[in-house]
């Protein structure tokens, strides 16, 4: 079941993003290059003074055992998945838009909360 | 044998001459039934007509064969339906099988949105002649015994507007009908003839460059599909349109038991069963423009599973072919007819995806501007000046498919 | 034995025998020069519900049922019941190699060598490439399903086919190509007496001369060959053997010649172009013979592609595999010049409708967090600007009425919502409105027309005011995905300084409306209520909300945008709040009438492709003393033509016309209804619709459904707005 998720989302010019220090042990989801989606609690300082920073919990997210996570997204992800571990990645899964997170204990599946029902009928 | 060649249309290939009356740009359904209508109801045959490559190889041969008056404004309703009215007595005046065959259309609708849609269509058409009903469900199941009303649980069918006069023709054969029948009458078709400039005489066009020469003529027509915008450039002139790719798919083909044209508007896809019993399917313009004729698998899968959501019967069908067409989308999703502001130079164009079913009639109102030098009133809503002077048409019924 | 069923009769098989085979072992095979190598369409028959399966492609499986199609004819349509599904398997590689015959083989080993990531189809093995596409992509099916495969690299090694005999008698039963003779001989199959023509197969002589027909009733029973001299030769046989020579399989190469593909071997090769066929099926699977391409040509046919559409030759289940090479031998005898094969196209191999769509989904329709809200009220739910969205509870005139005379709540989630910051943000909105953004004042709204470049209405919403440098922007709930691309463009392409944030998913938004809605907002928590188009940040029911007074019903209404996270708890605490107010939600059906009463237009339903700010009356939203918007230009042009249609107001007596009626006057079509509905409060119908100028005027009244309309000023409820001001 995909659970909402409750962080912050952050609208920054690139560099500011770039040079950004993240809270320890928060997950960053760089969505775009001046948009971040972090999960986890701690201060962000931001050298710009237009950030837009909103709590964010438009996203519903589960962790999924990575063996079987790649065997879902073999057969519904057109794109190639990263190899590397960690990393982050986005696009079209069973159709819908998904963002994924690999590590070398689980891959964690995101998509808009709006969209997490449909998500879950395409889920093994 | 098989019942479906053609046995009767015998086309008279002749050299080009140097100079015509009229010179046709395109040698697809609107270029040859305007040379057709010339020749037969103004008995203007100095005509030629240039084909880059076969005649009918471009959209006219790439088309899901409607024929269909359901549109959205009493401008659009009321041309159709003169075509209708053509088409249907085209067999007799050519005395060809093009294979034209009343099969009523079924546009159904999954949303409250889509009924509301669905009954001002058929308002608008009654109005203008045209007939269409809405019809509930029950009707729909009787029309289409194949239809899975609940839409696989998924897609509910509330509703349809139904065209008694939606038909459909074989391409082909109404191409080579019109072909004939010009060329018959002195008119000269050439084809692998591509035009690859135009004669102008100041800002008047004057004729056209081939790589065999140059041709003169008293008026170009440009009733070219897909580089339209090519060759308008060359008259100086400015078209707005945009190309877009159209696919469409046939399976193999079965016995006749598939009797109307079905299409959702929701679900985005459009079925017939052809005069040989391929089911032959449609769906919406890739949005991505493009002049390619290459044919994508997202849009077959796509297609498939909309279409098999409705109908489930098509499960076990196995497809034979996909093809893609060009489409000229105007700002408005209406053609662009008539005069250009340069003198010598018409167009008929901007026919995005509905341009088979207009063929009769585009012809006959092109030929009657050619013939008499005035814009017939059935044609001047779609004039080219209408975006610069505020009239655009707006028929979001037009905005769909097929 | 282990036996399928053939035609009603069952027939046992070795394992591993492709149904063919086992037929032809059982004595029972179909007429024509079978190939056993899935070219050729004389095989085809329905396998386990599925017509035009190529029996040679097939193994024989324990209770399969085969049914050959009617003589004649096409099989019927089935009925869609069998569970025959597929699953998807994506693949990427950097090589598929079609084809594992040598040169297939050589060529995946050398790329192999070389550390490229390959993959390789073989329909030997049961693998089938169906076409190959711009990506690259090329789709096949295998026993796993339907697969997809991505790559950078395609070779075609498909081989090639053999050429079919074109002359009388090639459709009986009994004749083989060389290769198909071989594959039998092999399998054990006694083939009686052969005669053989052109190339043989290995181990047997052909006779010479020239094919010219084959003799028998049903069976082959004899072969007819002509000597150079004409003399003809009678060949009595049980079996004849045809070695014409080979024609790629290249179909695969030409639909992508252009995408950088590479063919090798057999499937590159120059076709044969045999004899001309002087009689006898060309094409099988259309049943067009040489003399009706001949007759056709007479008739000024000579394109190879006029010929294939005026014959059908080539648009059969073959797609041209066996007529091609004949087509092309006989219009080059026509017309001296050998012409090019027709196009080829995709699909190569034919897959059912069941299997092309496997992995393939419906379009997903969002759903707001208040879904299962709706839901469990009873909504009766609906597609609404691609949402799910409660139509009614069951009760429209209900819901209306508590937005009259109570209050009551709306789900208004989907609304287009936005956040623009930036040191350029006053400007962007600037060019982006038609109307002044500069004064609008922090914790102040704007009502504002979104126009395209044309100045045609795109969508409309609000402007917010949070700071000097902070907006908070609505759209329509239809308009809001293409809105994020409208600005993001425009900010992008005028190189502003500015940060964007589509927050439409992220934030719900229920309308509390209502002559009770202060007081209903009261008991949550809302003590100091804004404004009318004023707004503020408030706690209710303990969650941070922003609060918008606005109204789109006519009545007092507050907007809360809050976090979706905590949706369900505000929608219930409300609910909760209002037991006693008879407070209950209203659907859209509601929503839509409440609006009509006060003639709030709705952008997409109300307005058209060509709705100018001046014929929705909406000119107030313009200001054309601004130096810049996006399409001012456009607005000051279309100003300057004639006025000739408007929207306006209708009332009239009975019920409401439907929506999308025409509207008639002095018995001449003038336009149409937009919106209708029946006014409960103010008891008429009230409508929206499109009207013509006749004279340059208005005309007062019309006719709609054979009733009279009279053309009224909106809003046709509480016009000063002292209600919504409350």
């Amino acid at each position: 079941m995909l659970e909402r998720l409750e962080g912050l989302r952050i609208i920054a010019n690139a560099q500011a993003l770039d040079a950004a220090v993240w809270p320890n042990g928060s997950r960053v989801f760089r969505l775009a290059a001046d948009d971040v989606f972090l999960l986890g609690d701690g201060e962000v300082h931001l050298d710009d003074p237009h950030a837009i920073v909103e709590l964010e919990t438009g996203f519903s997210g589960m962790s999924m055992e990575p063996a079987a996570a790649l065997d879902w997204l073999e057969s519904t992800c057109e794109w190639e998945l990263p190899g590397q571990r960690p990393a982050f990645a986005q696009g079209a899964v069973a159709g819908l838009a998904v963002k994924l997170w690999f590590d070398e204990t689980e891959v964690f599946v995101m998509t808009a909360s709006a969209l997490a029902a449909e998500l879950e009928e395409r889920m093994p | 044998m098989n019942e479906f060649i053609e046995a009767k249309v015998a086309l008279q290939w002749q050299q080009p001459k140097a100079a015509y009356d009229v010179v046709i740009v395109g040698g697809g359904g609107h270029g040859l039934a305007t040379a057709y209508y010339l020749a037969t109801r103004h008995g203007i045959t100095n005509v030629g007509v240039f084909e880059r490559s076969y005649i009918g190889g471009g959209n006219s041969g790439r088309n899901t064969t409607v024929i269909r008056a359901n549109y959205g404004i009493p401008e659009a309703v009321r041309f159709y339906q003169r075509s209708l009215e053509l088409f249907a007595s085209l067999e007799d005046e050519t005395d060809r099988w093009i294979m034209h065959n009343q099969k009523g259309l079924l546009w159904m609708t999954h949303t409250e949105h889509g009924m509301r849609a669905e009954k001002a269509r058929a308002a608008v058409n009654t109005a203008f002649g045209a007939k269409t009903r809405y019809v509930e469900p029950e009707e729909i199941k009787e029309i289409c015994p194949q239809i899975d009303l609940s839409g696989g649980g998924k897609f509910p069918v509330l509703g349809a507007s139904y065209h008694e006069e939606g038909a459909t023709a074989r391409h082909d054969r109404v191409v080579w009908a019109l072909a004939e029948g010009a060329m018959h009458r002195g008119v000269h078709v050439h084809q692998r003839a591509p035009v690859t400039g135009l004669l102008r005489d100041g800002d008047r066009v004057t004729g056209i460059e081939t790589p065999d020469g140059p041709v003169s003529a008293g008026v170009v027509v440009s009733a070219v599909g897909g580089h339209v915008t090519t060759l308008a450039s060359m008259a100086g002139l400015r078209l707005p349109i945009r190309s877009h790719p159209l696919q469409a798919f046939v399976t193999n083909h079965y016995a006749q038991a598939f009797d109307a044209i079905a299409a959702s508007t929701d679900l985005l896809f459009y079925m017939s069963q052809t005069a040989r019993g391929e089911m032959l399917l449609g769906a919406e313009i890739d949005r991505q423009p493009s002049y390619s004729y290459r044919s994508g698998h997202h849009f077959l899968e796509s297609c498939a599973h909309r279409a098999m959501t409705l109908f489930p019967f098509l499960r076990d069908l196995r497809i034979l072919r996909q093809w893609t067409g060009i489409c000229d989308m105007s700002p408005d999703y209406s053609p662009i007819m008539g005069k250009t502001g340069v003198d010598g130079f018409l167009v008929t164009t901007g026919w995005g995806t509905w341009g088979f079913k207009a063929i009769p009639v585009g012809g006959e109102q092109m030929a009657q501007l050619i013939a008499t030098d005035k814009t017939p009133e059935l044609i001047a809503p779609f004039s080219l000046d209408r975006f610069a002077r505020d009239r655009t048409l707006a028929d979001r019924g037009s905005a769909g498919t097929h | 034995m282990a036996a399928f069923t053939f035609d009603g009769s069952s027939v046992p098989f070795d394992s591993g025998d492709s149904v063919l085979l086992a037929l032809r072992k059982a004595g029972t095979i179909p007429g024509g020069t079978l190939c056993f190598a899935g070219d050729c369409p004389h095989c085809v028959a329905t396998v386990d519900g599925v017509s035009y399966v190529r029996m040679c492609q097939v193994s024989c499986r324990d209770g399969m049922t085969v049914e050959p199609h009617p003589v004649g004819g096409a099989p019927p349509l089935p009925d869609g019941t069998t569970a025959h599904t597929a699953p998807l398997q994506i693949r990427h590689c950097d090589l598929v190699v079609i084809g594992q015959g040598e040169s297939g083989s050589a060529a995946a080993a050398e790329a192999i060598a070389r550390g490229r990531r390959v993959i390789t189809l073989d329909s030997k093995q049961g693998a089938d490439a169906i076409g190959i596409y711009a990506g690259l992509t090329v789709l096949a099916r295998s026993q796993y399903g339907l697969e997809r495969i991505h790559c950078d690299d395609v070779v075609v090694a498909t081989g090639a086919a053999e050429i079919q005999p074109v002359c009388t008698g090639s459709d009986l039963s009994g004749i083989y190509t060389a290769r198909a003779a071989e594959y039998l001989l092999a399998h054990g199959v006694d083939l009686g007496t052969v005669v053989a023509v052109g190339d043989p197969p290995p181990g047997h002589a052909s006779v010479s001369g020239q094919l010219v027909r084959f003799e028998g009733e049903g069976r082959v029973a004899a072969v007819v060959t002509r000597d150079w001299d004409g003399t003809e030769h009678t060949h009595p046989c049980d079996t004849a053997i045809v070695g014409l020579g080979l024609h790629p399989r290249d179909a695969l190469f030409r639909m992508a010649r252009d995408l950088g593909v590479t063919v090798v071997g057999d499937a590159a090769i120059d076709a044969t172009i045999p004899p001309p066929p002087q009689a006898g099926t060309i094409c099988p699977c259309a049943n067009v013979t040489a003399d009706d391409v001949k007759n056709v040509w007479d008739r000024g046919f000579h394109e190879m592609e006029l010929m294939k559409r005026a014959t059908l030759a080539g648009t059969g289940t073959c797609q041209g595999m066996a007529c091609l090479p004949h087509l092309r031998s006989l219009l080059a005898d026509l017309g001296g010049t050998v012409q090019p094969p027709f196009t080829a196209r995709p699909v190569t191999k034919q897959i059912t409708f069941g299997e092309i769509s496997a992995g393939a989904h419906l379009r997903a329709y969002p759903r707001t967090a208040l879904d299962g809200e709706h839901r469990r009220l009873g909504a009766e739910m609906d597609r609404i600007g691609g949402w799910w969205r409660p139509w009614t509870y069951g009760d429209t005139e209900g819901e209306y009425w508590a937005v009259r005379n109570g209050v009551s709540i709306g789900d208004v989630s989907t609304l287009g919502k936005m956040i623009v910051t930036g040191p350029d943000s006053a400007e962007l909105l600037e060019r982006l409105y038609p109307t002044r953004i500069a004064g609008i004042k922090p914790g102040r709204s704007k009502y504002v027309l979104i126009l395209d470049e044309r100045g045609y209405v795109l969508d409309d919403g609000l402007v917010c005011r949070d700071g000097e440098y902070e907006w908070f922007l609505t759209f329509t709930s239809s308009g809001a995905t293409f809105a994020e691309m409208w600005v993001r463009d425009w900010a992008e392409s005028w190189e502003l300084d500015v940060r964007i944030l589509n927050r439409t998913m992220s934030l719900g938004a229920i309308n509390v409306t209502g002559p009770h809605a202060k007081e209903l907002l009261e008991r949550v928590g809302l003590s100091d209520p804004p404004s009318y188009m004023g707004h503020a940040s408030a706690q209710i029911a303990g969650i941070d909300c922003r609060v918008f007074r606005l109204s789109f019903t006519g009545e007092l209404s507050f907007e809360l945008h809050h976090a979706i996270a905590d949706s369900v708890e505000l929608w219930r605490a409300l609910l909760d709040a209002g037991a006693d107010l008879d407070l209950r939600p209203h659907g859209i059906d509601a929503l839509l009438k409440l609006r009509l009463e006060k003639g709030h237009i709705l952008v997409g339903q109300d307005s058209d492709f060509d709705s100018t700010p001046r014929r929705l009356h909406h000119e107030w939203a313009v200001d054309l003393s601004k130096e810049f918007f996006v399409g001012k230009a456009a607005t000051i042009r279309t100003n300057k033509a004639p006025l000739n249609k408007q929207l306006v107001g209708l009332t009239m007596d009975g019920p409401a016309p439907h929506e999308g009626a025409v509207i008639w006057s002095d018995g001449d079509y003038n336009g149409y209804v937009t919106s209708s509905t029946w006014s409960p409060v103010t008891e008429q119908s009230v409508l929206l619709g499109w009207l013509h100028l006749r004279n340059g005027e208005l005309p007062t009244e019309a006719t709609i459904e054979e009733r009279r309309a009279i053309v009224s000023p909106v809003p046709f409820y509480d016009p000063d707005g002292g209600r919504a001001r409350a």
